[in-house]
């Protein structure tokens, strides 16, 4: 027999929905952290500082919000060969809805290769490297380090990207950092360094992933937050590569032939007539 | 917090107070009910099934509320074979591919590829379509019925399929002979009924066009000839969604465990940007 008190916490929850973000009072208003959402926030505030509101609870003043904007404009583009955006484009050759295809790629995105991870594993290891400075390691120490704990495959995520090296987001990013008055602290100033050493040492320069992360570690958002706010960064170009293979006829994106299919399997064979306990027989 | 000067005033709806279902009854252990102490689907003791059911047989049960007929059973049984490995070329696969390759987070590989076989061209879509048309057209010449659809669904311009109507057409400009061997098979089981009677009828007036089942309409035909009671199309098509996962998954997964390179990648010269996109 189970002590009440132990389904205390359960019992307190049942049939109730507590909200640290806000809702709706029907007759009175919306809100979103105390904001009112048609009072305070529509037509004042853009639509990226709510989300990031929604995201964090605090509501990035107009300025840092103006470098989330372009921030996210950086993360997608229209091209239906990455991998993310090849999911809608699919979505809209067989003509699925915009909102499935768009989650669908948004999705996607949630890897560990490219997409929203890169920036969270970014700001993790410049977090960790910038403790790791003040203690006294070397900039070679602490990429070793990352290697080593990558099972030495030669990689520092933030410094690494498929397809390219070296990054053309970076300069625009820069630029409006600067127009926007948000001045190079610690965490931007080391990631710089790292990528100068990687560039020297071993080819790969910083991307946009290790861009962003230190620029948001210097602000003090944390990996929990940057995930959230990033979450569906990648959803403009997926909803574009839909748009596009959804405007032409169905199928007519990337049509395969049998032959395109490489096979690499057993040869054909026939079905036994009985199966034993150590397999086909 | 502001208060809004909007006026708004909430409507009297009635809303049920608790969540029912007819499916599962779940009975609580004595002392903590948040725990089941025993569970039944349709009243038969889940536990109990385990080692008296197929897959199949569980799947019929949990939409009709009771268990299929050996006929029926057989007839999902042989859909489902076929339906399990939508083959390396349908776009849903090949999202699950792409997610795979592209390291997405694997547990998202199965609900990425789902969504793509939801479309309205050889997915979901279509096989509710096709069940909505079937339906309608059971009773009817099929001969007939085909002069009515090429009124209303005439054939396009060149470039496109000519799908005459969801689940009956052609495939790559051709007819999927897949489909047909399919449907072939199907029709000679003794669950085979109406539906899959008529859209081989169907399907041999469409030859003359060039035309012939498409898989979409193999499985809806399928569907309806379970003649389970809450089978609506919609239905069907989720059906259908849930019984191409197995090979979805196993073409994903098995690009999971390839580098990122083993995917192909369009070279940029084959990636044409067309007029109203340059810059």
């Amino acid at each position: 027999m189970h002590n009440s008190d132990d389904l205390l916490f359960w019992e307190q929850q049942r049939g109730l929905i507590r909200s640290r973000k806000g809702g709706w009072i029907v007759g009175k208003g919306v809100y979103c952290h105390h904001y009112s959402l048609m009072d305070e926030l529509i037509g004042r505030v853009s639509y990226v500082r709510v989300m990031v509101l929604n995201a964090t609870g605090r509501l990035p003043g107009k300025r840092l919000g103006n470098w989330f904007e372009a921030s996210l404009l950086c993360t997608s583009w229209p091209d239906a060969r990455i991998w993310c955006n090849q999911i809608g484009a699919f979505g809209g050759t067989v003509r699925v809805s915009p909102a499935a295809a768009t989650m669908a790629g948004t999705l996607a995105a949630d890897s560990m290769a490219y997409g929203v991870q890169t920036i969270v594993q970014s700001q993790q290891f410049i977090q960790q490297a910038l403790a790791a400075r003040r203690g006294g390691q070397t900039i070679q120490e602490i990429v070793e380090a990352e290697f080593k704990r990558k099972l030495g495959k030669g990689y520092v995520t933030g410094y690494s990207r498929p397809i390219a090296s070296g990054d053309l987001r970076l300069p625009a990013m820069e630029r409006i950092r600067k127009r926007l008055g948000f001045a190079m602290q610690a965490h931007l100033r080391l990631a710089f360094k790292i990528g100068r050493y990687l560039d020297a040492h071993h080819g790969e320069q910083i991307n946009t992933a290790g861009y962003l992360a230190a620029f948001l570690a210097d602000r003090g958002y944390s990996t929990q937050e940057v995930y959230r706010i990033y979450a569906s960064m990648v959803s403009s170009g997926v909803l574009a590569c839909f748009a596009d293979t959804d405007d032409r006829p169905a199928e007519a994106f990337l049509p395969l032939r049998c032959v395109d299919v490489q096979y690499t399997g057993k040869p054909r064979r026939v079905v036994p007539e009985c199966v034993d306990e150590g397999g086909r027989s | 917090m502001k208060k809004s000067s909007h006026q708004e005033r909430r409507r009297d709806d009635a809303f049920a107070e608790r969540i029912a279902n007819a499916i599962c009854e779940e009975v609580a252990v004595e002392g903590n009910p948040y725990l089941a102490q025993a569970s039944y689907c349709h009243g038969y003791d889940v536990l109990s099934l385990m080692d008296k059911l197929s897959f199949e047989e569980m799947v019929l049960l949990l939409l009709q509320g009771e268990l299929p007929t050996p006929a029926r059973r057989e007839l999902l049984r042989q859909l489902m074979i076929v339906l399990a490995t939508p083959g390396p070329r349908h776009p849903a696969t090949r999202a699950a591919m792409s997610a795979g390759a592209g390291k997405s987070d694997p547990r998202h590989i199965l609900p990425i590829a789902l969504t793509i076989m939801g479309g309205d061209h050889l997915g979901a879509g279509e096989v509710a379509n096709s069940m909505v048309f079937l339906r309608y057209h059971l009773g009817k010449d099929p001969r007939e019925s085909l002069r009515e659809q090429m009124r209303l669904q005439p054939k396009p311009q060149e470039g496109s399929d000519w799908v005459v109507a969801p689940g009956f057409g052609s495939c790559f400009a051709g007819v999927d002979p897949m489909a047909q061997q399919c449907a072939e098979r199907l029709l000679v089981l003794p669950g085979a009924g109406k539906a899959l009677r008529w859209g081989a009828l169907f399907a041999q007036a469409l030859a003359e066009q060039g035309l012939g089942w498409r898989m979409p309409g193999v499985a809806a035909a399928c569907f309806l000839d379970l003649n389970i009671s809450g089978m609506t199309p919609w239905v069907g098509g989720c059906l259908f969604q849930l019984l191409s996962a197995p090979g979805l998954l196993a073409h994903g997964l098995a690009y999971r465990l390839k580098p990122l390179n083993a995917y192909p990648f369009i070279r940029d010269d084959q990636y044409i940007i067309e007029s109203d996109a340059q810059l």
